[in-house]
């Protein structure tokens, strides 16, 4: 089934519209605006799930010219993200409008909220890498300004400059692959292009051009740098939990839904492109290492969010794990771990939310026994923590033995070091049982006496959490009918071949179930000594403290923040002639740096036919350049002057140009008179000149005129060359369409009659700012 | 001779560059002159230059008839543009100057930072 153009365009600029009004909603609607965007988010969902099952390109011409487009390929794995994005973003909205209710700024909540859920949609369904791209960086602007909605708290602030920093600096790396891509593609499909549809329809031929050119592992680091950053991959994974200063909806949101899941979206986009053993030892290497090291800090971690932060980067090192292997479970493991997370994490986070909400403190250590007080809340946790943890029959248990038979099946296959993929897999694993007990511990045993009074949460704090809990049980209780459903599909748009896939509930002993139980016996037990775990962990991470990436981070932007002024001073010390010399200098660097590397650059055949009374006017010319500046007066230069620009004049005349010629003379002798009635209310300053500022000076003005030289060398037009199409456009259409003979009066008059409007402004502006200068001077704020 | 030419263009540059970087401001708005003059005689040569004759101006005989292969109109109309915005932007930076001696009583660009 071919998807509708409209049907997905309306999905992906809906919740910009939306976004647009949205300020306009909440001074009408205030806290119900929440229920607007649930409206929103809902047509939305309802709109991307029509589009199941279909497969297939569609496409708005935006720059026919370099071939970009709006263009969007809708699969399963697109399908199933933006349902994902859409799906959880209502639910997310009807929680904010009773969570948010007291907050400030909640117009401009709404409205970065809806525009994030369309930049994610953007995302989902984005074909073109240019729309890519777009997208991408517009969910990282989003993300900057939902971290910092509280503008006046300092720690606020510095998250989500951060999260700026890290994910959109990030953004660039992609840029970079997608240029790589395109200049591939123009090989690899005979035309450069930046459709990403036409590159994975042709993955053989990309490959094959990519390793001819050298360019797969650049392009290939390139990607794995952006989705790392965003997907917080270690080594940049850092600035997630410092995101948790934002509102809980929106961790719930985008640090652990959605936004932080567009990287393992890419690398499940990439897999069929760039599959094989770099991607493998990559992405599988990186998303372990992430996986462990994301789950013992989330053990350490004494706030709720914080534990749940490091949790979700635990989990995506665990996506991007899968996908890097190159075998089918990877990619099911990928799949159906990005759904099943979702809806746990989501669900976790916004008992996160709850927990602040209702008993005021997110401290892990000061908080059990809120079974009594929470008891809805308390299932929904059990459901969803158990799945997180991956216990058996609930559905995070299917997606892990996924990972599992995955890294069993590489380490079989390869033998040797590959060993430690199902190793370190397991290793991590335990810890994620002992986090995920925990978090439910907060809701078990009996209430401490420190908190005083637990509030009971509206229903719309409540149904969000349960709704997804609902999912997962749903989920959980018949795994194959949502694989069925939806995943089947996205693992198709992720792997090579059309792979069916199986989930049912284990019933013989196989590798996977014994590193399942291992896992969770081991968990099991540590749990009974939770504390001696986390004291062991925290001292292991304080001792590798000095390779903290945060750390370096602050070093980074220290050495910055001190090195910008010094820049500055050297650059822009406020001397006229110290700007000059940097303009001038950059300039002739680039330009003979472009012309240094620029192949078949040749000087242009004899084509210039001057005569001896050019020469004669232009020899004339330069030595009244000359005469300018070794003037001895002022009165003396501004005569060299106008002999220049009469002779310049004169050369038009010789030229062919009568109109330039005429207009010289007349713009030649009112600057002759002006400089004269100026001169003659000022000093005669002339400067002493010494020797080596002229040297100097000499050499740069050498550098600008050998530059000058060559770029006329270099760009003069051939012999006997066609007049371009432009100008002969001009001079067969003056009379027809203008009705003039002078081909260059038309112009300026007719065909480009509204630059020259333009022009007679800067003359009216500069007149009027003249008469400013000299006539108000006495009457302003200058004393 | 399209070497001459460079050489004219690329002298030019050179001494109005030479110029930009004078203490006195008058030589400053000289030098923003003599560049502009350069770049102008540089854009002019990018059309091909050709000397003058009747089929070359581009300014046709008569309404009808056919049209001969003249130099480049649209860099003469675009050096016409240029002619006089740098007409205006140098009365405009000659006036700047003569307003900045009035405050500050030098000319000398070193003694303002």
């Amino acid at each position: 089934m071919a998807p509708e153009l409209a049907i997905v365009v309306t999905a992906v600029v809906l919740p910009f519209v939306a976004s647009g009004v949205a300020p306009l909603v909440y001074r009408l609607a205030g806290d119900y605006t929440g229920y607007f965007g649930a409206v929103v988010a809902l047509t939305c969902f309802g709109l991307v799930g029509t589009q199941l099952g279909s497969r297939g390109a569609v496409a708005l011409p935006w720059v026919p010219s370099m071939d970009v487009a709006l263009r969007f390929y809708v699969d399963g794995w697109a399908v199933l993200f933006a349902l994902l994005a859409s799906g959880i973003g209502a639910l997310v909205f009807t929680y904010s409008a009773s969570y948010m209710h007291d907050e400030r700024s909640l117009a401009r909540y709404y409205a970065t909220l809806l525009a994030f859920m369309g930049s994610i949609l953007g995302v989902a369904f984005a074909a073109d890498l240019v729309v890519v791209f777009l997208f991408w960086e517009l969910t990282s602007l989003c993300s900057f300004v939902l971290i910092g909605h509280h503008t006046e708290d300092r720690e606020s602030r510095y998250a989500a400059r951060m999260a700026m920093v890290v994910t959109v600096g990030s953004g660039l790396f992609l840029l970079v692959g997608v240029v790589l891509l395109a200049i591939a593609a123009g090989d690899a499909l005979g035309a450069t292009t930046f459709d990403l549809a036409a590159m994975l329809a042709d993955t053989d031929a990309m490959r094959a051009t990519l390793r001819e050119s050298g360019l797969f592992v650049p392009a290939l680091a390139a990607f794995a740098v952006a989705a790392g950053a965003k997907s917080a991959q270690v080594p940049l994974h850092f600035w997630l939990p410092n995101a948790m200063a934002a509102p809980t909806p929106v961790s719930a949101f985008l640090h652990s839904a959605t936004m932080v899941k567009v990287g393992v979206y890419f690398v499940g986009r990439l897999r069929p492109l760039f599959g094989g053993p770099e991607w493998t030892l990559l992405f599988a290497t990186v998303g372990l290492a992430t996986m462990t090291v994301g789950a013992m800090l989330a053990v350490v971690a004494t706030d709720v969010k914080e534990l749940l932060a490091y949790s979700t980067a635990s989990h995506l090192g665990l996506m991007v794990a899968g996908f890097g292997f190159g075998t089918v479970y990877g990619s099911e493991a990928g799949v159906f771990h990005l759904l099943n997370h979702a809806l746990f994490k989501a669900a976790l986070f916004l008992v996160a939310g709850i927990v602040a909400h209702e008993v005021g403190t997110r401290r892990v250590d000061a908080l059990s026994g809120l079974w009594r007080d929470l008891p809805v809340t308390a299932a929904v946790t059990a459901v969803a923590a158990l799945s997180m943890a991956g216990f058996p029959p609930f559905n995070g248990f299917y997606s892990k033995e996924l990972l599992f038979e995955a890294t069993y099946e590489a380490a079989h296959a390869a033998g040797g070091l590959a060993w430690l993929y199902p190793a370190v897999a397991v290793f991590a694993s335990v810890f994620t049982v002992l986090y995920s007990l925990r978090f439910l511990g907060i809701f078990l045993g009996e209430r401490p006496a420190a908190v005083a009074s637990v509030h009971r949460p509206s229903l719309a704090l409540v149904v969000p959490p349960a709704v997804l809990a609902l999912g997962t049980v749903a989920i959980s209780a018949s795994p194959q009918l949502a694989v069925d459903t939806v995943v089947q599909r996205g693992v198709a748009a992720t792997s090579a071949g059309r792979p069916e896939v199986h989930v049912e509930f284990p019933t013989h002993v196989s590798p996977p179930v014994v590193m399942s139980a291992i896992t969770i016996g081991v968990g099991l037990a540590g749990y009974a000594v939770y504390d001696r775990v986390r004291t062991a962990v925290a001292a292991l991470a304080d001792a590798a403290s000095f390779a903290h990436p945060n750390l370096w981070y602050d070093r980074l932007l220290l050495g910055v923040e001190a090195a910008s002024p010094r820049v500055a001073r050297t650059v822009h010390n406020g001397r006229l002639r110290t700007y000059v010399t940097w303009v001038v200098a950059t300039a002739s660097a680039l330009a003979l740096f472009g012309y240094a590397t620029t192949s078949g650059l040749a000087p242009g055949v004899e084509s210039t036919r001057i005569t001896a009374a050019m020469g004669l006017v232009l020899v004339v010319a330069v030595v009244a350049a000359v005469a300018v500046v070794i003037a001895p007066s002022h009165v003396v230069g501004v005569l060299a002057l106008s002999i220049l620009g009469f002779m310049v004049a004169i050369f038009y005349i010789l030229a062919s140009a009568p109109d330039l010629a005429l207009t010289q003379l007349v713009v030649e002798t009112l600057v002759l008179l002006i400089f004269l009635l100026v001169l003659e209310r000022m000093p005669a300053f002339y400067g002493d000149l010494r020797p080596r500022v002229v040297a100097r000076d000499a050499a740069l003005s050498a550098v600008v005129g050998a530059t000058a030289f060559l770029t006329v060398v270099l760009s003069i037009p051939d012999a006997g060359a066609d007049p371009t199409a432009i100008a002969r456009f001009y001079a067969t259409e003056a009379v027809p369409s203008g009705g003039g003979t002078n081909i260059v009066n038309v112009i300026l008059v007719d065909f480009r009659g509204f630059d020259t409007l333009g022009e007679l402004f800067v003359v009216a502006i500069a007149a009027m700012s003249i008469v400013v200068l000299i006539e108000m001077r006495d009457r302003g704020e200058t004393q | 001779m399209s070497v001459a030419l460079a050489t004219v263009v690329g002298g030019l540059f050179a001494l109005g560059t030479f110029l930009l970087l004078r203490r006195d401001l008058v030589r400053v708005v000289w030098g923003v002159s003599v560049l502009s003059q350069a770049a102008n005689v540089y854009l002019i040569s990018m059309g091909g230059v050709q000397p003058g004759t009747h089929d070359t101006v581009p300014v046709l005989d008569a309404h009808g008839g056919a049209v001969p292969e003249t130099t480049d109109p649209l860099v003469q109309a675009l050096v016409l543009t240029a002619i006089v915005i740098s007409f205006g932007t140098t009365a405009f930076a000659l006036v700047l100057t003569y307003r900045a001696y009035q405050e500050n009583e030098t000319m000398d660009v070193q003694e303002w930072r």
